[in-house]
């Protein structure tokens, strides 16, 4: 039997999702905090900019920072990386069913007494499964 | 110049509830009129919404050299609409000579009462603010969005003792 008609092991992506968060939690077992605010009253005062809606900090581990090359402007760039197994059940609590977009959204990484504004969120998928999320913050 | 802008706003949004009441849009998980100020939402990489108009305003100057006071200050409405799924997205065109249609209505007529909303709750300036007829510039298509960015000039007296 060909390797065309046995198709692909089931599973496979599992392994993957395994492997990634074995990677974060052996590569330092970081917490990061992420911030993200609550939605918004969508009163007028609120469409106008006058009032904050209020925000809440997240804080998930295993997670993975790594330092990137500063961006051309000589602001500090961070890569922060999670594990789709550790987003998911949070994911899960507010109903989100999309992970990257929902991270889109947030007010930014806390980094001590500095928020570091999310610029880009990248999605490894293995299987057409996602494994990791990567978040580009910057200052 | 801030009650301009927001006063701008405020009388497109409720134009906007008035002519179609279905164009809403959820964003920060508020369901509100599907229209915004880029300036007055959190800044964040998520990208535009579709079918929603954004306001962003730009240069602001005085209308005329010799200087009655009169100032005008530009703004820029962008949107992008996608179609719909039940149409395979074949209708985008269709959809955005509709959100072209809804913002030609609630531009006229082209003025409205200057409020000051910096308290929270508006208060009448006694004046109004006044603009020019949209712009539509050249519609913008994409792989999967068409979209358009329309221009209006808003012309206004700068109050004193306001931002």
């Amino acid at each position: 039997m060909s390797q065309d008609q046995l198709g692909r092991i089931r599973g496979h992506e599992c392994a993957a999702r395994r492997f990634s968060d074995a990677l974060l939690r052996s590569l330092g077992n970081t917490q990061v905090t992420l911030r993200f605010a609550n939605p918004s009253s969508g009163d007028t005062s609120s469409q106008l900019g006058l009032e904050a809606p209020a925000a809440q900090d997240l804080q998930i581990s295993p997670a993975l920072i790594k330092t990137l090359e500063p961006a051309a402007d000589g602001k500090r760039r961070i890569e922060v990386v999670l594990g789709a197994t550790t987003l998911e059940p949070i994911a899960k609590l507010y109903n989100v069913e999309d992970i990257a977009a929902w991270l889109r959204t947030f007010e930014g990484v806390v980094r001590g007494d500095q928020l570091m504004r999310i610029a880009k969120v990248n999605v490894d998928k293995v299987f057409g499964t996602a494994c990791l999320f990567r978040l580009t913050a910057t200052e | 110049m801030q009650a301009t802008k927001d006063s701008f706003y405020v009388a497109l949004r409720d134009r906007l509830v008035a002519v179609d009441p279905n164009r809403t849009v959820t964003l920060d998980g508020a369901t509100r009129p599907a229209i915004a100020v880029v300036e007055n939402e959190p800044p964040n990489d998520a990208p535009p919404l579709c079918d929603t108009f954004y306001l962003q305003w730009g240069n602001a100057k005085l209308a005329a050299p010799s200087g009655n006071g009169l100032m005008a200050m530009e703004c820029s409405i962008a949107y992008c609409t996608k179609g719909t799924a039940q149409n395979a997205s074949l209708d985008r065109g269709r959809d955005l000579a509709s959100l072209d249609n809804d913002l030609l209505a609630i531009c006229a007529p082209p003025q409205t009462a200057k409020y000051d909303y910096s308290s929270g709750s508006p208060v009448a300036l006694g004046s109004t603010i006044f603009w020019t007829a949209p712009v539509l510039n050249a519609a913008k298509s994409g792989p999967r969005y068409v979209g358009r960015e329309v221009t209006i000039t808003v012309f206004f007296y700068p109050e004193v003792n306001q931002s």
